[in-house]
């Protein structure tokens, strides 16, 4: 009993020592239940400060993991959770996405609007960023279960937000059939898991050293089952089927967010994983699948992106290449990727949340639903034309825009993996992504190329607001700054990393 | 010595194009004298360079660089592989100095063929000064990562200065000129990350370990880290990875083990991986030469685009695959320049024979002459594959005597386009006892271009072919029958020349019965007097007088073939040796 006892303090102990650790998360808990609380009056004033207050939980955790500090050491909570640089560094990543999306849901109108269940949005946008923070800390299998499903079920319900849009309800099923399902099989991988090495903490040695002497074969179905649920969440083949649909229902903002947050927390997921099993019979074959599903997501992303006709799939389609991208970037074995990888999910971010802002001014202004509905536009609207040729140019990865140092760094690595490892699939990988990089211009350029060759039908020449303008150059600056001095940003992830 | 020309010659256009950002759109002609005044500095800033480059200063291939900018520009932690390193790197030498003087020239003669443009003057003129600025850029880069930036910026001007400027067919025209070289730009971007993986910057490395006394570089210390580098005593961390070119060019900068090493014995498809490398590298180039099989994208292009922008297509975007050519792949690779001479060689010889049969065919004048340039920009690749002094020579003056006469080729079409908007040889009859002075140019064009001694097209082709004819016996590099070939191909281009010159010139002046209402069959105008007699002197003068630029290039030359031949035996042996084992 006294034994009990003593076992029960030691571990509120620790959960009261790590406590610290998670500032940022619980930061995000308390403004979540100010939210919910204040939506339930009924007051105007009131409901127009919700963006705001999130706004600045997001914020404050965005400076709180920017000037780091607040964790003692790599503390695990009680082995569920590691704060490290790259989770920090995550972290950060995922608040500025947090206030991203608020920004670009401040632009949007039937957002603005909604009367009923404003809080809950803005409060499931502080849910979802607090689940990739978790997802992003993650040691423990169980914990990287339940931080996944944090954030999707905060995804589903932001799908459907918008109860009105027939589209949007369409899409909330289709992304709550998927996403249960590769959950459910994902869970089905981490019990084989805990069968073979009796832990569920997956950092731990006990858990690389059981995985080494245990069935290479049965290691490989574990894996592959476990990644079901990672794929998932990074929307690469073959669990991508959610995605056109959810990006043709959702209001912009959620778009936008759904393809940077949970395909980086995804990333750092998969980055953590995939380590404990380097020494393991499987690895090879792991790699391998890998590296499969790094080809089948680029070339399936990128070849249906082709034929697409409405901007929201096209965007869609190339959310998946850049996932089958970022898989080839984590199969730089034996180098030092993580920040090659942390670089281009950077660039990632300030791109995808341009171009979506400019979808949404095309789509609500303009009323662009398909890509023909460009045509012209560039002409009348020169500033909103150039700014958009620029995300695209830098999704495509052309200099002088950041996407192209993110391509080349990661390119780098595969080819340094190349040079040590001499294996084919690294070789393959290069080619394919390099190669694919041409048939990305290709479907890219097709928006260019209705904004500024095709004549505008229309006659009418409306005003895009200051704040469009004003976020639209936002995004845009450091796209450009981290092209001509990346090692700003490297040598400061650098040092994060270090930590 | 260093006051920042290259910088100048660069950036003057961009600063100009800065300018125009303040201009508002209605006032047309402002923005056409300030597009203007940006090209004219770049010229004058070329002519002064020009007088200034010394032709005789020692030249090797490495060294040899002059008018040199180094900064410091991109510089970070790769973890385990070191550092990278990336300069602003510029300087010119006997190979650059004649483009840069060319690139000066036709931006000027641009502007003033782009005078009648009226379509969104602003914006034209915003990506034709971008443009310049990055085939300046090119032309000077002497860091690798700094030429891709330049020769991938060529693409988006381009594709839009065809794709709304354009001809009828411009959006197709655009979009597949830009995938081609973009795919070609590629195929140099995986190499590019592969030779920076596996080139150190001896100097820079040697600072980073601080075996430089003084901090100043001496060639004692370079030559010990390049000793240490091959003897694999310095840590994988402590190396400084370069994109710096000429660094690219010494064998002793790999470091061991890496894919491009001579010595890797690295094979893919039973090919040493540092020929694949090569093949990618020329593929890439290829493209923008443009040789037979790419060369498809070409016609189209210039059929589509506007005047103005086939004259700078023609006349200095083409040269960027040649200069890219001399100034990367060989010197990078000449071990693989050796082993694949007959392969470039026959690509060249069938450029100059299917270009000009090609030319032969054409019913469109514009399009007969983008398959002559086709065809001389085969003789580029001849000269270069010969790897004779005469041999490169010649391809290095054939960049340059053909930008001169092709951008008067395409301004002469241009002229008869803007008066008819047709250029149909079978639509036009006699058209000499109409426009005398106009047609006394197309005969200098069109004598120029086919190779009549006087002209500086001669010149070119002369060395040429001397180098190809020598080349079995000095070099051992091409069989004899692909230079006889070649000289094929002078006959077919005097035929494909005299007979649209019959066809359209002479005899009794008739024009197709559609276009007469609409055309205004009137002779030259001042403006196209002020762009055609310009560059007719120009190539009489390097017809006649040679020396003007060869004095200029020659010390290079001969160092380029000397480095090419003595490293590529010695490298291809090496490489050999190391597969067999």
């Amino acid at each position: 009993m006294n034994e009990q006892a003593t076992l029960l303090s030691d571990k509120i102990n620790a959960i009261l020592s790590g406590a610290g650790s998670l500032l940022p998360e619980l930061l995000l808990a308390v403004f979540f239940l100010l939210l919910i609380i204040l939506d339930l009056f009924k007051s105007k004033s009131i409901k127009q400060l919700l963006p705001w207050l999130a706004l600045t939980a997001l914020f404050s955790t965005l400076v709180i993991q920017i000037l780091g500090g607040y964790t003692s050491g790599n503390e695990a909570f009680l082995n569920l959770l590691l704060s490290d640089g790259l989770a920090r560094f995550g972290g950060i990543l995922f608040s500025a996405t947090g206030i991203f999306t608020i920004l670009l849901s401040l632009q949007h109108k039937p957002l603005e609007k909604l009367t009923e269940g404003k809080g809950e949005y803005y409060g499931l946008i502080l849910i979802l960023v607090l689940g990739l923070n978790l997802m992003a800390k993650s040691v423990n299998l169980l914990m990287v279960f339940l931080s996944i499903e944090t954030v999707s079920i905060a995804s589903y319900i932001l799908t459907l937000i918008l109860k009105d849009n027939r589209r949007s309800i369409e899409a909330g099923i289709k992304y709550i059939l998927y996403g249960s399902l590769s959950a459910g099989v994902m869970v089905y991988g981490m019990s084989f898991c805990y069968g073979f090495t009796g832990t569920l903490n997956y950092t731990s040695e006990g858990f690389a050293l059981a995985l080494s002497q245990a069935n290479g074969l049965l290691v490989t179905v574990a894996a592959i089952l476990v990644f079901a649920g990672f794929f998932f969440k990074i929307s690469a083949v073959p669990f991508h089927f959610w995605v056109p649909e959810v990006y043709r229902g959702a209001p912009m903002a959620v778009v936008a967010l759904f393809s940077t947050g949970p395909k980086m927390a995804g990333i750092l997921v998969i980055l953590r994983f995939v380590a404990p099993f380097s020494d393991s019979l499987a690895f090879s074959d792991v790699q391998l699948f890998l590296g499969i599903a790094a080809l089948a997501t680029l070339v399936i992303g990128n070849l249906t992106a082709l034929w697409q006709k409405t901007p929201r799939r096209l965007m869609a389609f190339s959310s998946v290449s850049h996932a089958g991208f970022l898989l080839a970037a984590l199969l730089a074995f034996g180098t030092d990727y993580t920040s090659g990888i942390l670089f281009y999910l950077t660039v990632l971010l300030f791109m995808n949340f341009g171009i979506f802002l400019f979808l949404q001014i095309s789509e609500d202004e303009l009323g662009v639903e398909e890509l023909e509905h460009f045509s012209g536009l560039g002409k009348v609207y020169p500033y909103l034309g150039v700014i958009a040729l620029l995300y695209l140019l830098s999704l495509t990865g052309l200099p002088p825009l950041a996407g192209f140092m993110g391509k080349l760094l990661i390119f780098t690595n595969i080819w340094e993996a190349y040079t040590l490892y001499n294996s084919p699939m690294l070789l393959a990988l290069l080619g394919v992504g390099v190669l694919l990089t041409g048939v990305a211009l290709f479907y890219y350029i097709k928006i260019p190329y209705y904004l500024f060759f095709k004549r505008n039908l229309r006659e009418e020449n409306l005003v895009i607001s200051l704040s469009n303008k004003l976020l639209l150059a936002f995004f845009v600056l450091p796209l450009l700054v981290l092209f001509f001095k990346p090692d700003l940003l490297l040598n400061w992830i650098e040092q994060v990393l270090a930590q | 010595m260093n006051d920042f020309i290259l910088s100048g010659l660069i950036f003057s256009p961009l600063l100009a194009a800065l300018v125009l950002l303040l201009i508002p759109n209605r006032l047309q002609q402002p923005i056409r004298v300030v597009a203007l005044s940006g090209t004219v500095v770049q010229l004058i800033l070329a002519i002064l360079l020009y007088f200034r480059f010394d032709g005789a200063a020692f030249a090797n291939g490495h060294t040899g660089y002059q008018f040199v900018e180094k900064l410091n520009w991109i510089g970070f932690s790769l973890g385990s592989l070191g550092r990278l390193q990336i300069d602003y790197f510029v300087g010119v030498d006997g190979i650059s100095i004649g483009l840069v003087l060319l690139t000066g020239i036709i931006g000027v003669i641009g502007v003033i063929s782009s005078w009648t443009i009226t379509k969104t003057v602003k914006g034209y003129f915003l990506l034709y000064l971008l443009l310049m600025t990055s085939v300046m850029g090119c032309f000077l880069a002497l860091d690798f990562f700094l030429f891709y930036l330049f020769f991938e910026f060529m693409l988006l001007p381009m594709y839009f200065l065809i794709g709304i400027w354009g001809g009828p067919k411009r959006e197709y025209a655009a979009i597949k000129f830009f995938i081609y070289t973009l795919v070609g730009s590629l195929f140099i971007l995986v190499v590019m990350i592969g030779l920076y993986t596996s080139v150190i910057d001896p100097v820079a490395t040697a600072a980073y370990l601080e075996l430089l006394p003084n901090g100043v570089a001496s060639q004692e210390a370079v030559l010990q880290v390049q000793q240490m580098l091959q003897q694999n005593v310095i840590s994988g961390s402590e190396l400084v990875r370069t994109f710096n070119i000429p660094a690219m060019m010494e064998p002793a900068n790999y470091i061991p083990g890496s894919l491009l090493h001579v010595l890797s014995g690295s094979v893919l498809w039973d090919l040493p991986l540092r020929f694949i490398a090569f093949l990618l590298l020329f593929a890439g180039f290829a493209i923008k030469v443009p040789s037979v099989p790419v060369h498809t994208w070409l016609p189209d292009a210039h059929v589509e685009a506007p005047t103005p922008i086939s004259v700078l297509l023609a006349a200095i975007l083409l040269k960027v695959g040649g200069y890219g050519l001399i100034r990367i792949v060989y010197p990078i690779f000449p071990d693989a320049g050796a082993y694949f001479s007959i392969l470039v060689g026959g690509l060249g010889v069938l450029s100059i024979i299917y270009g000009a049969l090609c030319a032969l065919a054409m019913n469109d004048l514009k399009k007969l002459i983008a398959y002559s340039s086709v065809s001389h920009m085969g003789f580029v690749l001849l000269g270069l594959a010969s790897l004779t002094v005469e041999g490169v020579n010649g391809a290095v003056y054939m960049m340059f005597s053909h930008g001169i006469i092709s951008a008067m080729l395409f301004l002469v079409v241009g002229v008869i386009y803007d008066r008819s908007h047709n250029r149909m040889i079978l639509n036009f009859r006699g058209l000499a006892s109409r426009m005398p002075a106009y047609t006394s140019f197309v005969v200098i064009a069109f004598f120029a271009s086919l190779g009549l001694p006087g002209f500086s097209g001669f010149i070119s082709e002369l060395m040429v072919l001397l180098g190809g004819f020598s080349a079995p016996d000095v070099t051992g590099m091409l069989p004899r029958w692909m230079t006889v070939v070649a000289v094929v191909g002078l006959l077919l281009s005097a035929a494909y020349y005299l007979w649209a010159l019959q066809r359209m010139f002479f005899g009794k002046y008739w024009i197709f019965p559609e276009l007469r209402e609409k055309a205004n069959i009137a002779d030259l105008t001042t403006r196209e007097y002020l762009m055609l007699v310009p560059l007719a002197i120009l190539t009489l003068l390097f017809g006649i007088f040679p020396h003007l630029l060869l004095d200029k290039m020659g010390v290079a030359v001969t160092g380029f073939t000397e480095l090419v031949l003595q490293n590529g035996q010695e490298q291809l042996n090496m490489v050999l040796s190391t597969i067999i084992r």
